[in-house]
């Protein structure tokens, strides 16, 4: 078990890490807007959390709550990163499609770039040396674990309530959900900060995972990657983030004895899923169900 | 009887055409108030100016003394307003049931935390979401397939779900686009049927916009006809039926 842990607890902490980035991007695709700019608040909370972990200013509140520090830089984390969601939100969601992608790819590479040029974020060589909550990596799994329950349950309780229904109203036809009496923009922003401040918790709680944090950790790329997790997985369901984390996250790693070619095994998959699982991971599981219930169904049954 | 809808000289212009111009009626409590006129008459954009999906150009819109010109469509459908869509606007990948659920947004109140958390009056508001639609459901015949997805439903059911989900609303004035367009003559005898059942159940006042002539003339208590943006007729289905621009309007003239 502990060599198991040794050489895998890595993979399984990063996975569940990878699946709430993913969940952070679902909550506005629910309500039917494309954003990209989860990378951006997950840098901004593991930069609030390396700078508490280790700048001179914070010395004090180091000393004063110990380990209490971590919660702290949590929850300063994810009140920064809810705050910054709005100011972000309310501008931004008047855009649609393609064009609300745009900037919030636009946002991502802002903090990017403002990260690169201030002395308090390291600039390009980043903070390092930042405490550690566990003395193993596999101990994480006690922070992220216990995120991804909350997570999901939050999830699925919102999705079978009002504001849940709001969210779906708006994805499948925006214009009748006003029609119906929902505000298209408020529910939209709120959908936006939802997932904003769980990036921003989650970059918090991987500053110290990671040990170092820089520019790096918010960039187009990792927008993409959320993105393919929803995608792969399932846009409809809210396991789709976690199943397409967990398979694109260890896809490098199962595919690691391949060497150079994983990376277009990797990408191969990737078009395949994407061809021919249209609904995702979820959508392929609930057809196979759907078709095995019907076989139960005597012919001419319905009329 | 009381005003509910004035219509005060107002207008629409999209560039230089005049969809709407200068139109004015009164639509009183309790009445079934039709639209009609040929096509590209402005009976739509009528539509949609009043329940806000479209900014009016000039005039006044008012909703029981409520001015109505500058309220988004959302706030419109708060105060009472319900309304179907000619091209039908369902939640079509939802099912039946949702789709009369969502509706019923702006009747209850639950927030974020009181949804998660299941606080004993979001719980209970909930069922009672869940009862309702049910209720009104079963008033269009459809809650015998409450869990099918809307995209499945025949095209007939499809408007009387529409006419469920804007029910839910619990409007006070209902605006039907064509809503009998694609039934049958059974269809359409049932139809009237239940408009007229729906009113006096739940004290609507009723403004529908209809092509089919005899389901008009049927069930209206007074009509307005349009053409090219403008009234050019108002009163009771009889004298609107001799009206010599009427006929013109709709025949053509010469």
């Amino acid at each position: 078990m502990a060599e198991f842990l040794n050489n895998y607890g890595f993979l399984i902490v990063t996975v569940v890490q990878q699946a709430l980035l993913g969940m952070s991007l679902y909550y506005p695709l629910s309500a039917g807007q494309l954003s990209l700019a989860s990378p951006g608040f997950y840098a901004l909370g593991g930069y609030i959390a390396a700078i508490i972990g280790t700048a001179e200013l914070f010395a004090p509140w180091r000393d004063l709550l110990g380990k209490a520090v971590f919660p702290l830089e949590w929850i300063i984390a994810g009140v920064a990163s809810a705050l910054l969601s709005l100011v972000i939100g309310l501008p931004a969601l008047r855009l649609r499609g393609i064009y609300l992608a745009l900037a919030t790819i636009a946002f991502v590479q802002i903090v990017r770039v403002i990260s690169l040029n201030l002395s308090i974020t390291g600039g390009a060589i980043g903070i390092f040396g930042i405490p550690q909550l566990f003395e193993s990596r596999w101990g994480y799994i006690w922070i992220f674990g216990p995120l991804l329950a909350a997570t999901l349950l939050f999830t699925w309780r919102l999705e079978q309530g009002r504001i849940g229904r709001a969210f779906r109203a708006i994805r499948e036809d925006e214009l009748a959900a006003e029609a119906m009496g929902i505000n298209p923009t408020r529910y939209k922003v709120q959908a936006f900060i939802i997932g904003g401040t769980l990036a921003g918790v989650v970059g918090a709680m991987s500053a110290p995972f990671l040990n170092t944090w820089n520019a790096r950790q918010g960039t187009f790329d990792a927008s993409i990657a959320y993105l393919a997790y929803v995608l792969i997985g399932g846009t409809r369901s809210l396991w789709g983030a976690l199943l397409g984390a967990a398979l694109l996250a260890t896809l490098p790693e199962i595919l690691r004895p391949l060497n150079d070619s994983r990376l277009i095994i990797n990408g191969m998959v990737l078009v395949i899923v994407s061809i021919y699982l249209p609904q995702g991971i979820v959508g392929a599981l609930a057809r196979l169900r759907g078709a095995g219930k019907k076989k139960g169904v005597p012919a001419g049954g319905k009329t | 009887m009381t005003g509910l809808l004035d219509v005060k000289g107002v207008s629409r212009c999209f560039g230089g055409l005049k969809a709407v111009n200068d139109v004015s009626f009164r639509v009183e409590k309790g009445e079934i108030f039709g639209l009609i006129g040929p096509n590209g008459a402005g009976k739509t954009t009528l539509f949609n100016l009043i329940s806000g999906l479209t900014p009016v150009s000039g005039g006044i819109l008012s909703y029981d003394g409520v001015p109505l010109n500058s309220l988004p469509p959302h706030k419109v459908a708060r105060l009472g307003i319900g309304r179907t869509f000619q091209n039908i606007r369902l939640f079509k990948g939802l099912s039946a049931l949702e789709n009369v659920k969502i509706a019923r947004h702006s009747r209850t109140r639950a927030g974020l935390w009181g949804s998660v958390f299941g606080f004993p009056a979001s719980h209970r508001e909930e069922q009672e979401v869940k009862q309702r639609a049910g209720e009104i459901l079963a008033l269009v015949g459809l809650d015998n397939r409450a869990d099918e997805l809307a995209s499945s439903f025949s095209y007939g059911d499809q408007r009387r779900l529409e006419i469920a989900r804007a029910l839910a609303l619990e409007p006070r004035l209902l605006l039907l686009d064509e809503p009998a367009a694609g039934m049958n003559s059974a269809e359409k005898h049932g139809l009237t049927q239940f408009i007229r059942e729906i009113r006096d159940r739940f004290n609507l006042t009723i403004l529908l916009i209809e092509h089919h002539v005899p389901l008009v003339m049927g069930l209206c208590d007074r009509i307005a006809v349009l053409n090219f943006g403008e009234l050019i007729a108002l009163g009771p289905p009889a004298e609107v039926q001799k009206d010599p621009s009427v006929i013109e309007a709709y025949l053509g003239g010469d």
